[in-house]
């Protein structure tokens, strides 16, 4: 008979590689050991806009170790784009070193193969450049004409905002910005590459296995299966790793070209010029409600920007379509092309963004109509999403923010800014809503089944990757509870293209799409070898190998997103909660206590759950604090190249963090119940704070980050003092 | 990184010797500093010559109630050493606020008066820097320059020094101990030891060619009591200041008897806040008198494109360094 086993899903047990991690036997792409490989290091455009004049390689030719020298003169031919500004998607081909023309600052421009690393570096150093060099644009500001629509779905309307603003009582019309952010996971972006009978096997730090298999196979032109990727451990992505980038063509065209294996690591000052980033975006905002609360209007527009080689559009407004009833509503998206990189997606795109603009407009007319702001959220709350008139499968926000607020003491605090104060801290609190859809997509998977001294012993695999998520723990947790035997017999292997597809680390439906995705392959392991005995007892899977005479049994399984899934809005939910103290003098502040409520569904595992939303709320706090890459204004370079300069929290910035999950089992989301988690710890998180700090002040920050010498030189708002 | 030669010194004497026979040698303390910029290619030496381990690792108390601080020690065990705590607690609190426990166990205390500036056109080789490149002009005079220099700047240069440590040496009156190829020795007082860009802004200090930081030298204790080092930075920790000052105040039957003051974060060397402490001495430490020192300490600042907000901020740092120092043991 079966028991329900305590390490089935929803326990938090350990993470089942961790000791793996901790012990460094957990290998990453540039740990292989690869006999015979040599080493590559790219080498980065130092102007903006222009072309390449000239090239001089004959100081680093002469280096000891150096083995190769390419740039657009000699590198091999690629697939290149046959329209204008292409889509960035994961899939896209990435051609590199295929022309003189240099697009923005920190472009590939050359690489250097060399015995050693050192060798390879310092040669890189070698190579002299010329350039014609062309004005460059890189002011978003300065270049605002020149915004475009990139395509039909960048605007939505709903009603008529006019008529909504017209019959609003209390009205904001603000304007917010957020700079640009970039990606930075902790491991590095790598690649180990090479070329066997035409064939290419690159170990790469990447998120999805799939994708960077048909970019590399569409971008050599070879066919996919000629393809392999594997990466059974990446050590974070936060989206930089979605899709394969040049780097990784820039190593296998030099293991082409020399016969060898190549190694190339991005250096982490190329990661902010070569693994893309958050774009900088303006969102205007108008908003309109009637006294009681009810919304009436709500506009947010975006201006933000895109490179001048591809097309990429973060939806900023996404959030303001849905997370409101709101009968009147519109939403727009411009772009400018610029002399930088690519954007790209970077957690939790057009929700991290926009959602401080949203919750933070909300906060701020909810001050206007001298009302609650959780009441007015709670007044606002819809169980239809107005975007689309589809019913949310599931929709606990009302549910999050109550008792979140009973969770941090929400009643202590006082409407009137400044109110609250203790010695030189001026202490605020502050909250927003969260929202972030919840994704499933088809998955597959592979179960091998052992029968073995009379236990019986699984193995799933699948492409997908473990990007420090927990990956390996909840389909671990899968198998142990749908095949009924104890964690320790079950093993998972990820991240290897011979696997089966699944669409990778990405959007929050990793979680969702892994585990259903192990759970069809588990179940259709047991459903053929009841099949095969032509019974329905309820057998264990022990006791189905044996009668079946079976010491091994494999299978695969597919899960997809049902027809109810398709008919319903599909989101996460969740309120944050911050306590802020502003020095009152010296623009300095502390975050003192932050909690997070979240209705995502059934919770896998809530260890690694758990560390999913303090991640999110770090970055969150990141983007309050200090986080940000500013453009040189003449030379359209990133003046932050380190993580001494380019800022993000540190353990002494953030206090006590409190994470609910309300109990919930969205069956309509998936068969297991499970929606995304990753994104939703970001969400909103920054408006929260922001909040905070008006409530501490009277100041309205409305550009991020909220550094010291901005807080100090802003004045509070005249109605608030 | 470009290739060196590497030297380890088995004493001082081979140190100097080795340094004097090259030109483009540079000594290697805890290398926090040095090797970073070496990776970034904007420091190039051809030979590092090692002097981690040649003593000068000890704190010596001196017969005028002063003490010694060995130029190779490194910034954790300068900091949290018992009698530095408890005499020069401004000099231990200015240093703890510094960088990062591993990079504080690292750094040297002599290393620490040579650090560079953070200027990111110094470290960017493809942008002008004086500092870096002299001849090339300035890019952050005109470019992005809200962490930079609102005294003593030139068109030459606007950069900051980065040190926590050097500006409570500033306020504690600190004098800095050199040894020369000759065998000679001499000592530099802190006021004189960094310098202002001038026409050299390549030159961050009064150092001349392969001369050896062998110890800094502190007075007697005289802020002991009254102390604090307020550093407004962007995150708690591994930030280099925004505008930083450090407070002493000697205070004896409730009238302030001698202040030091000094400010980091404003200029190209540890700023001296001497017309604010010579204001402050004779005075009863109270509110008024500590805003009237602020105010002549920034009568002269010249703020630049971006950080006109340091002015303000400086303002508010004075004051409030000033108080907690009082209240600290008041």
């Amino acid at each position: 008979m079966k028991n329900t086993t305590p390490s089935g899903t929803g326990n938090p047990i350990d993470r089942v590689e961790g000791h793996l991690k901790v012990r460094g036997m957990a290998k990453y792409a540039s740990e292989f050991p690869v006999s015979g490989k040599v080493y590559a290091q790219a080498i980065n455009s130092t102007i903006a806009k222009g072309e390449i004049t000239a090239i001089d390689t004959s100081e680093a030719e002469k280096q000891e170790g150096v083995i190769e020298i390419i740039t657009y003169k000699n590198a091999e031919k690629l697939k290149r784009y046959d329209e204008e500004l292409p889509s960035l998607l994961p899939d896209v081909i990435q051609p590199v070193l295929q022309s003189p023309k240099v697009h923005y600052y920190g472009e590939y421009v050359g690489l250097v193969v060399a015995e050693t690393f050192e060798q390879a570096q310092y040669a890189a150093r070698l190579v002299r450049f010329e350039y014609r060099t062309e004005e460059p644009r890189i002011h978003l500001d300065r270049q605002r004409s020149d915004a475009y629509k990139p395509e039909e779905s960048s605007d939505y309307s709903r009603g008529d905002v006019a008529a909504g603003m017209a019959e609003a009582d209390e009205k904001v019309e603000v304007t917010y910005h957020t700079p640009i952010e970039h990606h930075h996971p902790m491991e590095l972006h790598a690649i180990i590459a090479s070329w066997e009978n035409g064939e290419v096997k690159a170990y790469a730090s990447q998120q999805m296995i799939d994708n960077a298999a048909i970019t590399i196979a569409n971008t050599f032109q070879i066919p996919k299966e000629k393809v392999r990727v594997i990466a059974p451990y990446v050590g974070g992505g936060f989206g930089s790793k979605l899709h394969a980038k040049q780097h990784v063509i820039l190593a296998i065209m030099a293991a082409r070209k020399i016969g060898r294996p190549v190694q190339l690591t991005v250096t982490r000052q190329q990661m902010f010029t070569n693994t893309n980033f958050r774009q900088q975006n303006e969102q205007k905002m108008q908003l309109g409600a009637k006294k009681d609360g009810t919304l009436t209007a709500l506009v947010h527009e975006t201006l933000s920007h895109t490179s001048t080689y591809e097309e990429y559009q973060e939806s900023c407004g996404t959030v303001s379509k849905m997370l409101y009833k709101v009968p009147n509503n519109k939403v727009s998206h411009r772009l400018v092309p610029l002399n930088l990189q690519t954007p790209f997606a970077m957690r939790a795109p057009g929700e991290a963004t926009g959602s401080f603009a949203l919750e933070s407009a909300i906060d701020e007319l909810a001050w206007k109509l001298k009302m609650d702001p959780i009441e007015f959220r709670i007044k606002n709350d819809t169980q239809t999403d107005p975007s689309n008139n589809k019913p949310f499968s599931s929709r606990l926000l009302t549910e999050c923010l109550r008792i979140g607020a009973d969770k941090f003491g929400w009643e202590r605090r006082k409407m009137k800014p400044g109110a609250q104060q203790e010695g030189n801290w001026l202490i605020g609190y502050g909250v927003s809503g969260a929202s972030r859809a919840a994704p499933y997509r088809e998955t597959s998977s592979k179960v091998k089944l052992e029968l073995k001294g009379g236990k019986v012993y699984a193995t799933i695999q699948m492409d997908a990757t473990d990007i420090g998520t927990g990956s390996y723990t909840i389909i671990t947790q899968t198998a142990s509870e749908y095949l009924d035997i104890p964690v320790d017999q079950v093993s998972v292997e990820l991240g290897d293209s011979l696997f089966p597809v699944t669409p990778g680390s990405g959007g929050s439906w990793g979680a969702a799409s892994y585990a259903n995705g192990a759970r069809v392959a588990c179940m259709n392991a047991i459903r053929e070898l009841n099949q095969k005995l032509n019974t329905d007892e309820d057998l264990s899977i022990q006791a189905l190998l044996e009668k079946n005479e079976l010491s091994s049994y494999e299978t695969t399984g597919t899960a997809k997103p049902s027809e109810a899934f398709k008919k319903h809005s599909v989101y996460s939910f969740g309120a944050n909660f911050a306590e802020v103290w502003v020095d009152k003098d010296t623009g300095m502040y502390r975050i003192k206590r932050m909690v997070n409520v979240g209705a995502c569904g059934k919770i896998l595992n809530p260890k690694t759950a758990f560390g999913q939303i303090i991640g999110g709320l770090t970055m969150g706090a990141g983007m309050v604090i200090a986080e940000q890459s500013r453009i040189e204004p003449k030379y359209g370079n990133f003046i932050t190249r380190s993580f001494a300069d380019y800022h993000v929290p540190v353990n002494l910035d953030l206090a006590n963090i409190d994470v609910v999950f309300l109990p919930e089992e969205d069956k309509i989301a998936n068969e297991m119940g499970v929606k995304g988690i990753g994104e939703l710890g970001i969400t909103s998180v920054a408006a929260s704070i922001a909040n905070a700090i008006f409530n501490a002040t009277g100041k309205r920050m409305r550009d991020l980050p909220i550094t010291p010498e901005k807080l100090i030189m802003a004045e509070p708002e005249p109605d608030a003092i | 990184m470009r290739p060196f030669v590497f030297t380890q010194a088995q004493n001082q004497e081979q140190a100097l010797a080795a340094a004097a026979a090259n030109e483009t040698a540079k000594y290697l303390g805890g290398g926090t500093n040095l090797i970073d910029l070496m990776k970034e290619d904007v420091e190039r030496p051809s030979e590092l010559i090692e002097v981690a381990g040649l003593g000068f690792q000890e704190i010596k108390s001196n017969q005028n109630g002063g003490y010694t601080l060995g130029a190779m020690l490194s910034n954790a065990d300068t900091a949290n050493h018992p009698d530095i705590r408890r005499h020069y607690p401004l000099l231990s609190m200015a240093m703890l606020s510094a960088a990062t426990a591993q990079i504080r166990n690292m750094a040297t205390n002599g290393g620490n008066l040579l650090q560079r500036t953070r200027c990111p056109y110094f470290y960017e080789t493809s942008m002008p820097c004086n500092k870096r490149e002299p001849g090339s002009g300035c890019g952050a005079r005109n470019g992005m320059n809200a962490l930079h220099a609102i005294f003593g700047w030139n068109e030459q240069c606007v950069a900051v020094n980065p040190s926590d440590m050097c500006v409570a040496l500033a306020a504690i009156g600190a004098k800095v101990q050199v040894q020369r190829v000759n065998g000679t020795t001499r000592t530099i007082d802190f006021s004189d030891f960094h310098r202002l860009p001038g026409d050299q802004p390549e030159a961050d200090n009064t150092l001349q060619p392969n001369e050896l930081i062998t110890a800094i030298e502190l007075p007697k204790p005289a802020f002991s009591k009254h102390y604090y080092y307020l550093k407004i930075r962007e995150r708690s920790s591994y930030a280099f200041a925004l505008i930083s000052v450090a407070a002493g105040l000697q205070i004896e039957n409730g009238t302030i008897v001698r202040a030091g003051l000094a400010m980091g974060g404003v200029a190209h060397k540890p700023w001296k806040l001497t017309r604010a402490e010579e204001f402050l001495t004779g005075k009863l430490p109270q509110t008024k008198n500590f805003e009237q020192a602020a105010e002549l300490a920034m009568r002269e600042a010249r703020p630049l494109e971006d950080n006109e907000y340091k002015v303000e901020m400086g303002k508010k740092a004075i004051v409030r360094a000033l108080t907690q120092a009082y209240e600290k043991n008041a």
